[in-house]
């Protein structure tokens, strides 16, 4: 038995302009309600309505607020009962995270019928002075929502892949509010000095994709015992596009990728299934189709997912 | 439920670690308005751990998991999964689960943070299950750590939540068991967001604009909010609902539970819940008095320390149960 994908919807905030780009800006709302028409559009295509639904899993690292999670919002917005509903944080590898989580629950008959979320709204968190447009530019909001179920067929998840390296976590990191500090893990100090927002090491971050990326292509892969030329289509999710665009190029690969910090700015946890969720509307991969998914990102967390359609 | 896979899972090891600072009653009466007397009816508690300044959860996390490998005998080269469940996270972003692997000098593995706030502890031990169960993993690392001391107001304002949370960590070695009537039985998990605005923490957040002000700052909006009372009704229902539900699975009563371990959230709430279910006190661990509520880490604490009393032994019939903020509920059956 495997973990099958029976639906998949995406939605993308407005286009607007931001720190010197444009990008999808979400005007209100939080992750749970980027996430919602993408759930019933998801839903209506598996046929299913929301109580057929098992399990949620939501990944997110900007949830609607700091607790309870954006799982719980969601699951009441979309009326799913008394269903559990788990938060995940994976940074920006979020659904390749959830997948696996996913996957695990449906393969050892736990969940039957998961969704899986992947949403961020990233933009109100960001800094807009001319100090943090650098890293401001790189983000957009979106979200997307997968529905998955058991399968005896050949289609469905052929293998998921993560990884964590937890040793330079602050190097691609947002300080504050850290309950590490006493006696309030949050002061008006705080705020002043800007460590609320998100920082990287640009080279640092670009360096770890660049190493880490074609190596958990190529294990996702050999785990599917699926050949590069066996894939129709691959994502390839880094917060820097040039990042995605060498690795493919490296792998030879470039005809046939998606590289959704180029299209979309970075959608963290949302940018894989984002990126999925639009070629499969455009009519870029259809039915039967391999696909091959991969995202590195803060934590630093990484992982790749072969899975056919 | 989780009665597939190829083998169960089973805890392999257990060990906790609080801050050496103890706060008791009496000190926190001397910030704020409230006696000693009036926090003791309430919820039980008689003192919580503090932690010092630039320690985090992932810190406290480490040291019980430390233990907690060595009293497995499993090397934390075999650990193929870690799971942080939390609510007072080290960062912002990323993971708490990343900060421990640097703690512990762990990196390749995946790790990646639950938060699912009083609930959390269960919800990643359901994950870890299913990991065990079908092979992926032979070896998880489930810890379970809070700092709740830096996120309360300890102030009259915020007495209503402040005087009930502490600081602390436990970590569990979750491995197979060929032997499947051995292990964890079965986990059920719940949530019904409809409630989530009864015990949250509102800032920063998404859905504001932006996420974080000065505003949310000086008027306390980082600091969380409870209402008691509608959390009292809620949780002396789903409490006991979830433990049948979790007994019906397996065709087994409350007659056949050997130790019930609730989360430690208040112990009006856990003499209620038993005398719901009819089980004898002594079956009911409670260990609120010296630790308070430590949220997602508060199960693992209170299993240390059943273990380590001899409440739990060979063959037990061990339930876990918890629930809090979400709302979220779960329970777990456990064959010891």
């Amino acid at each position: 038995m495997r973990t099958a994908l029976q639906g998949l919807s995406h939605n993308l905030a407005p286009l607007a302009d931001i720190a010197g780009v444009r990008r999808p800006i979400a005007p209100t709302g939080g992750a749970s309600d980027m996430a919602l028409p993408a759930a019933r559009s998801a839903l209506t295509q598996a046929g299913l309505t929301a109580d057929a639904v098992d399990f949620i899993i939501f990944a997110t690292m900007t949830p609607d607020v700091t607790f309870p999670g954006a799982a719980c919002f969601f699951q009441h917005k979309l009326e799913c009962g008394t269903i559990g509903a788990l938060d995940v944080r994976g940074q920006c590898a979020g659904f390749l995270f959830g997948l696996s989580v996913a996957d695990q629950f449906i393969r050892a008959g736990t969940y039957r019928r998961v969704l899986l979320v992947a949403a961020e709204v990233i933009s109100p968190g960001l800094d807009y002075s001319e100090g943090g447009a650098r890293v401001a530019r790189l983000f957009g909001d979106g979200g997307a929502v997968a529905v998955l179920g058991p399968t005896s067929g050949d289609a469905g998840v052929r293998s998921v892949v993560i990884h964590s390296d937890g040793r330079q976590y602050d190097r691609f990191w947002c300080e504050y509010p850290s309950s590490r500090q006493h006696p309030v893990r949050m002061t008006l100090e705080n705020f002043a000095q800007r460590v609320h927002f998100p920082t990287l090491d640009f080279d640092v971050v670009r360096d770890f994709g660049l190493a880490t990326l074609p190596a958990v292509i190529d294990e996702a892969l050999g785990k599917a015992g699926v050949a590069r030329d066996g894939i129709d289509h691959f994502v390839i999710a880094h917060v820097f596009p040039e990042v995605a665009d060498r690795v493919a190029e490296q792998m030879g690969i470039a005809s046939r990728f998606s590289n959704p910090s180029r299209e979309f700015g970075h959608l963290a946890a949302a940018s894989v299934p984002v990126s999925l969720s639009t070629s499969i509307a455009a009519g870029k991969v259809g039915p039967g189709a391999k696909v091959c998914l991969a995202a590195c990102g803060a934590g630093f967390a990484w992982g790749a997912a072969v899975v056919q359609l | 439920m989780s009665q597939g896979g190829i083998r169960n899972s089973r805890i392999l090891s257990v060990a906790r670690h609080v801050p050496d600072l103890v706060v008791t009653n009496n000190d926190l009466a001397g910030r704020m308005e409230t006696t000693d007397e009036w926090i003791q009816q309430r919820t039980g508690i008689k003192q919580r751990h503090f932690s010092g300044d630039d320690v985090g959860a992932a810190d406290l996390g480490a040291v019980a998991a430390t233990e907690a490998l060595k009293r497995a005998g499993v090397r934390a080269e075999q650990i193929g999964l870690v799971i942080f469940c939390t609510l007072s996270p080290d960062y912002d972003m990323p993971s708490s689960a990343c900060v421990l692997q640097a703690r512990m000098g762990l990196s390749g593995m995946p790790a990646f943070d639950v938060r699912n706030q009083c609930s959390g502890f269960i919800y990643g031990l359901a994950t870890a299950d299913a990991y065990i169960k079908n092979g992926t993993c032979d070896y998880v690392l489930l810890v379970g750590g809070e700092i709740h001391s830096t996120g309360i107001e300890l102030t009259t304002r915020g007495r209503e939540v402040g005087v009930i949370f502490g600081d602390g960590a436990g970590a569990l070695v979750i491995g197979p068991s060929d032997d499947r009537t051995r292990g964890i039985l079965s986990t059920h998990l719940h949530a019904d967001g409809k409630f989530a605005e009864m015990l949250w923490l509102e800032s920063p957040g998404s859905r504001e604009r932006p996420r974080l002000t000065e505003e949310m700052i000086t008027n306390a909006r980082i600091f969380p909010k409870m209402k008691g009372r509608e959390v009292f009704r809620h949780a002396v229902t789903r409490f006991p609902e979830v433990i049948r539900e979790a007994l019906d699975t397996n065709g087994l009563t409350v007659a056949d539970i050997d130790l019930l371990i609730p989360h430690q959230a208040n112990q009006r709430i856990s003499q209620m819940v038993a005398m719901g279910l009819e089980l004898p006190e002594e079956k009911l661990f409670t260990n609120i008095e010296r630790y308070g509520n430590t949220t997602a880490a508060s199960i693992p604490i209170a299993l240390s320390e059943a273990l380590e009393a001899g409440r739990v032994r060979d063959g037990s019939l061990l339930c876990l149960a918890a629930f809090g903020a979400g709302f979220t509920w779960a329970s777990a059956l456990i064959r010891w």
